[in-house]
């Protein structure tokens, strides 16, 4: 499961289990999220750090 | 029995040998560039190191943090957008349409058939991690982490590598304009950084303690020993850097610069070296500081790599020296116009690199290029310096002072008198430590 390689044979490029346009741009769109996700969460962990030492 | 040789036998024989040996000429460019990536990566091994002994011990393992996740985000987001912006905006501002480079598609992942795009990507994600350490180790001690993080990526994963395209890709219209000439990257990533840092300077202010009465303090380093080494590491960096700034040609061609002009790597290692030793003495000379003198190696490399495949050792050796008295009176001035650049990063790479594509044009104009592109000029070295110095300084001063006014850029006052591993990091970077002033009563 989760495969797109079912020979070696004739192989470029390969995307195991993302293997078509909308999973890929998922990822990638996943891939945004988690950054700015992070510089959300930096954000917020600031926000409650400098009032905990106000 | 004997086999029979004939002219088709023969014929596959040699195309059987030619695959061989373009398997193997493909896999030679990989390994290089694989290896000058893994080499680049000390480059941040030694602003880690560097930045934390620059800081108070207070802010230690904050400036380390910010540093480790600087390379953490510029990573992604180069794989993002930034290989794209450069592959589709060699012609200026308007976008050539470059499918290949966006994040979904075949050429952005494995393929067994394409030895070039991951490791190129690879490469060029690690000069625009250069780009975002450059900027960290000024703005240390006071800079919010997530604004740091927000300008980081901007400047790595857009802005340099738009320079990038414009001066360092094939198609580049300052190459094809102006015959820009920039094979170490001192425009292309240094100046760019080092201006970019000015103008998110200006905005954040200096730290507190900075200036007593408008009089500029030394604020000393709670690890010098720690900081040499770290700038010795990012010399050692360099020449993973510098390596991959240099094409390796598998037909007979040989080595090029990134213009298509022949060179070869002994150039670049006369220079390179020539560079890093007039930097350290001209830094020695001009202060007779231990940071200035390892930074002055820093100098003398971007110095001269603009343009490492043009001068003599001699000449190398000699722009390095004056341009350490160059960067140690940028520093200087800056500090008197109460900007504080914690390590200097203005001076080291923004001027430095400025004045580095300009003295191209002092000392190799005429120098013709390939492929119909101009000659190497004066004029158009010092145009395109004026461009990158522009193109960085604009929007790390409107970006930060966006996130200013949004009240986003710096700690509070109270915060930073505390010390930000104190507040943030909730961790301390010497817990078994005395303090002096314990250890006297």
């Amino acid at each position: 499961m989760g495969t797109s390689i079912t020979t070696w044979e004739n192989v470029s490029a390969y995307f195991t289990f993302a293997d078509s346009p909308t999973m890929l741009v998922l990822f990638s769109i996943g891939v945004a999220a988690i950054v700015v996700g992070l510089v959300g969460s930096i954000m917020k962990h600031e926000k409650e750090a400098f009032k905990n030492h106000k | 029995m004997a086999t029979e040789t004939t002219l088709e036998s023969l014929q596959t024989a040699l195309d059987s040998q030619q695959a061989v040996f373009d398997m193997h000429a493909a896999m030679n460019v990989e390994v290089f560039y694989w290896w000058c990536t893994a080499i680049m990566l000390m480059i941040h091994a030694g602003f880690l190191a560097y930045e934390m002994g620059a800081s108070r011990s207070k802010n230690a393992l904050a400036a380390g943090v910010k540093n480790i996740l600087a390379l953490a985000v510029i990573i992604p987001t180069f794989y993002l957008f930034g290989w794209w912006i450069y592959l589709s905006f060699p012609a200026g501002l308007i976008p050539t349409s470059v499918a290949g480079a966006l994040p979904w598609s075949t050429s952005m992942g494995p393929d067994v058939t394409d030895m070039g795009s991951g490791i190129f990507w690879a490469a060029f994600a690690l000069f625009g991690a250069t780009t975002g350490s450059i900027l960290s180790g000024a703005v240390i001690e006071r800079i919010r982490v997530s604004a740091f993080l927000i300008l980081a990526v901007l400047l790595g994963s857009v802005v340099w590598i738009l320079a990038g395209a414009w001066g360092w890709h094939p198609d580049g219209w300052m190459l094809t304009k102006y015959g820009y000439h920039d094979v170490g990257a001192s425009g292309v990533v240094h100046a760019i950084a080092g201006f970019f840092t000015l103008g998110v300077l200006i905005n954040l202010g200096p730290r507190v303690g900075k200036y007593i009465n408008g009089v500029a303090q030394q604020i000393k380093a709670h690890n010098l020993p720690m900081t040499l080494i770290g700038l010795m590491m990012i010399i050692f960096g360099f020449f993973g850097f510098l390596g991959g700034c240099i094409i390796f040609n598998v037909d007979t061609t040989g080595w090029t610069t990134i213009y298509g002009t022949p060179t070869n790597l002994s150039a670049f290692a006369f220079n390179t070296l020539m560079g890093f030793a007039g930097g350290v003495i001209g830094c020695y000379i001009a202060t007779r500081d231990p940071f200035w003198t390892m930074s002055g190696g820093l100098v003398g490399i971007i110095s001269v790599a603009a343009g490492l495949d043009l001068y003599d050792p001699g000449l190398a050796f000699i722009i390095a020296i004056c341009m350490s008295f160059v960067a140690v009176g940028t520093a200087k001035f800056l500090e008197k116009m109460g900007v504080d650049d914690a390590v200097g990063a203005v001076g080291v790479h923004g001027i430095t690199g400025f004045l580095a594509v300009i003295l191209v044009g002092v000392f190799a104009g005429g120098t013709p290029n390939v492929g119909g592109n101009p000659d190497i000029t004066l004029y158009g070295q010092t145009l395109c310096a004026i461009v990158i110095a522009v193109l960085g300084f604009v929007p790390g001063y409107l970006v930060s002072l966006l996130l200013k006014k949004l009240g986003m850029l710096r700690v509070p006052a109270s915060v930073e008198d505390l010390g930000l591993d104190e507040v943030e990091i909730l961790a301390h970077p010497y817990p078994e430590t005395v303090p002096a002033s314990i250890a006297k009563s």
